[in-house]
């Protein structure tokens, strides 16, 4: 699944990022495969999305977000 | 002569970089520009033990040298030119305890450029709450660097950096991590064709757009076999080098760093569920604009009262006190309420930025940021585009400046073309001083009407400035690709240090930028209210004698007649006659006409071209608001700045383009003198409609 | 005489008004529309 469908609060772990539709600042702030990224909150219309990626808090984009693969992670 | 070495501060943003800055050099630091852009410069000296003085520049913000906006090609193009006059001797790389694995990747990179440098790990206080220790031994001999554990809050570790300064020359040039193993056979090619140059530094001048000197890229793009890969391929490689680099720093943090997630409690994760709620989250930000406008409306009105009357009486002084004549003359009616009309800006001024710095050193911006960002987006704009929005109720410059974090192209334009609508400050006292005259006292829910008032323009401003973008978002069609990507920081309490030297650098570059355009106006002004050409001015008290002979008027009212006839016929009365027509519609005499045309260098001139003009004709001590509620309609009647002619000014200010400054600044910005052209004509033609109906429909 | 030297004075103050503004208005956009800063000069613009 992408990262665009993960729900609030739920944990996932990045496993591919397709690196033509990502900025490369986003790479370096720890959006790679095999980081782990949280939904911390949602703005309406569940866009932008506030993630906490590897211990980075940032919002990006749900046009962003749907470039990113994601696997959950159930605990 | 002691010596001196150049120190560059580099870092993420919020890492409390600038607080470090700070800490170093204290009031010894100057703000200018970048040659060539407006890219803000901020250098200072730092005094060292044993006679070594330390240049220190504190770098903008920046997550990577891969450049992505114009502040982060400064940090790069700096760094990368060798012979440049601030090329460091010492790199400072500042980061947060909190974040250390995403600020060590800038760290790798400047590293690898093989300057020596030092890492600074700010908000050392924090590690205790955050449930952090740190390996400090090891992670220097990893990293190959000297390690300074600071907390500019707690004023704690500033003197161990300034000592490890000293012993620059002992601090590490090596790299830590051989980043050309991403690609190696690529990477050997570029050694072969650049022998003597760094490997990195080659890589990074392939892989950025920006402009290096321009020689460099010349002489690089004359090799053949250079350019070997695709862009995409090389995008490809980038990510390969972030990703080696992660490896390497998480391996170093493995053993360097410890977290211990059961004592780590994090608020901001709490207070971010409230503040950017999809409810309560809008409730609080309207809450907190609403306290910030009644707060400047009355906080400042003391100081400001204070000011208008102590330049009055200074004013009265002067002519009493030297000797008659026209210099004494000028520096009454000219310099001294030319500089009144300076000083009495600063309370706001201060007030206006205080208030911002607080919600840029505290973290909320951000917030604001994602909040606002679906909304802005329908418009054409972005969620970042706010900042450049509310930064514009200061000042339309910076603002402008503030939008080159925006990463999609037509984002940024729109957002520039449009951020001249929102209330800068330099409307502000052209409406205080309308609102005083024509809206009435009183209060309703505790806020006063004027206060109101205050608020419906500043709404009137950002409305103007959304629906234009709106419209112009339809009219550019076509979706850009736009990425969006914003950093949610810890909250943090503003730092008094911080915030006082924000307000007083601003509050600076106010009066001695502005006040110097505004004191130049006010003394030309005040000659050709003065002075004027032909009998009707040099011949004045004979023709008003004459005329009046029949009347029997007081001495008082005879002089009053004398200077109101001089003044018509001055080079400015002139003027403002043959304008007249083009203003009268709108609700406005000659006098008004003049201050507007003035105001188009800067708005605020307004006010005290209005001081200027009514003090060349009245005698007594007297404020400038109550001259300009003494004025009468010529035509019709009745006070001149009535409720109709009142409103129909105070659109007129919150449309018009009248700043000289900003369009001088969209030019930059955009590299074309099209769109300040646009944005002069439609602005102001948009301001004389909706003034004229306003004022028809009102009268 | 007192007459003479403050009209000298507030013609130098004028004199001086007006060539601050003329140079923080006329001469830099004459520079600039010489010297454009267009070209590969990389001024921010896509």
């Amino acid at each position: 699944m992408t990262l665009a469908e993960l729900k609030r609060g739920q944990q996932a772990i990045i496993t591919d990022v397709s690196s033509i539709h990502i900025p490369l600042k986003l790479l370096e702030m720890g959006c790679l495969p095999g980081n782990s990224v949280e939904l911390v909150q949602v703005a309406p219309f569940a866009d932008p999305m506030y993630l906490n990626i590897n211990g980075s808090h940032l919002a990006i984009r749900k046009e962003t977000a749907i470039h990113i693969i994601i696997e959950t992670v159930h605990e | 002569m002691s010596k001196q070495i150049n120190v560059a501060l580099i870092g993420n943003p919020n890492t409390g970089k600038t607080s470090v800055f700070n800490a170093l050099t204290g009031l010894n630091q100057k703000v200018g520009n970048y040659p060539g852009i407006t890219v803000e410069k901020k250098e200072g000296i730092c005094k060292l033990p044993r006679g070594v003085k330390a240049h220190i520049i504190d770098l903008p913000g920046t997550y990577s040298l891969n450049a992505s906006s114009l502040d982060e090609n400064v940090v790069i193009e700096l760094l990368l030119n060798k012979n440049g006059k601030d090329y460091p001797d010492l790199a400072v790389v500042v980061s947060d305890v909190e974040n250390l694995k995403r600020n060590l990747l800038l760290f790798t990179q400047i590293k690898d450029l093989e300057i020596p440098t030092i890492l600074v790990i700010n908000m050392s206080d924090r590690m205790a709450y955050k449930g952090i220790t740190l390996d400090i031994a090891y992670l220097e001999k990893e990293l190959k660097t000297k390690i300074a554990l600071i907390s500019t809050r707690k004023n704690k570790g500033i003197s161990e950096l300034k000592e490890l300064l000293t012993h620059y020359k002992e601090i590490s040039a090596e790299p830590c991590l051989n980043a050309s193993e991403i690609d190696t056979s690529y990477f050997n090619n570029l050694r072969k064709a650049f022998p003597n140059q760094l490997l990195y530094k080659l890589w990074l001048v392939i892989t950025q757009d920006v402009n290096f000197g321009k020689t460099d890229r010349k002489t690089y793009d004359a090799v053949e076999d250079f350019k070997t890969k695709s862009k995409a391929d090389l995008k490809r490689l980038q990510q390969k080098e972030t990703i080696k680099r992660y490896q390497f720093i998480n391996e170093t943090l493995k053993k360097g760093q410890t977290i211990d997630l059961k004592s780590a409690k994090d608020l901001r994760i709490k207070l971010d569920r409230i503040l950017t709620h999809k409810v309560w989250g809008y409730l609080i930000f309207a809450v907190i604009l609403l306290t910030i406008f009644q707060a400047i409306y009355d906080w400042s009105s003391v100081p400001m009262d204070f000011i208008d009357s102590s330049f009055a009486a200074l004013s009265e002084w002067v002519k009493v006190t030297l000797p008659e004549g026209a210099f004494t003359n000028l520096l009454a009616e000219g310099i001294i309420s030319g500089l009144g009309g300076i000083v009495i800006f600063i309370p706001q001024i201060a007030f206006l930025f205080l208030f911002i710095s607080i919600l840029e050193e505290s973290g909320y911006m951000s917030r604001v940021v994602f909040l606002m960002d679906r909304i802005m987006r329908r418009f054409g704009l972005s969620g970042k585009s706010v900042v450049p929005l509310i930064s514009g109720t200061a000042c339309a410059i910076p603002a402008i400046m503030a939008t080159r974090n925006i990463e999609s192209w037509k984002e940024r334009l729109i957002t520039i073309l449009v951020t001249p609508f929102t209330t800068c400050s330099a409307r502000l006292p052209v409406y205080l001083i309308i609102i005083a005259l024509v809206i009435p006292e009183g209060r309703v829910l505790g806020l006063s009407y004027q206060a109101l008032t205050l608020m419906l323009l500043y709404l009137i401003g950002f409305g103007a400035a959304v629906g234009s973008a709106w419209i112009l978002h339809k009219i550019m069609g076509q979706k850009s690709k736009s990425f969006f990507v914003v950093e949610m920081p810890n909250y943090k309490l503003p730092l008094l240090k911080n915030v006082a030297l924000t307000v007083l650098e601003k509050t600076k570059a106010f009066v001695f930028g502005a006040g110097k355009i505004i004191l130049a106006i006010s003394i030309v002004l005040w000659f050709l209210a003065s002075y004027g050409p032909g009998d009707n001015f040099n011949n004045a008290e004979n023709i008003v004698t004459e005329k009046y002979a029949s009347q029997n008027l007081s001495e008082d009212e005879l002089n009053q007649k004398i200077e109101s006839q001089k003044l018509e016929h001055s080079y400015i009365g002139i003027a403002g006659h043959a304008i007249e027509p083009a203003i009268r519609p709108l609700g406005y005499d000659w006098k008004i006409g003049i201050a507007i045309v003035s105001s188009f260098a800067a708005r605020e001139v307004f006010v005290g071209t209005l001081a200027t003009i009514y003090s060349v004709g009245s005698d007594e001590e007297e404020t400038i608001k109550n001259r300009m509620a003494g004025e009468v309609n010529p035509i019709l009647g009745g006070p001149l700045f009535n409720f109709a002619s009142g409103i129909s000014l105070l659109l007129f200010y919150a449309f018009a383009m009248q700043c000289m400054s900003t369009l001088a600044i969209v030019k930059k910005e955009t590299n074309s003198w099209k769109w300040p052209l646009y944005q002069l004509v439609i602005m102001s033609g948009f301001a004389y409609l909706v003034a004229l109906v306003a004022y028809q429909v009102l009268i | 005489m007192n007459t003479i030297i403050q009209n000298i004075l507030v013609y130098i103050a004028v004199g001086a008004a007006v060539l601050f503004l003329v140079k923080k208005y006329v001469l830099p956009m004459k520079k600039k529309s010489t010297k454009a800063c267009g070209g590969d000069d990389g001024c921010g613009c896509h």
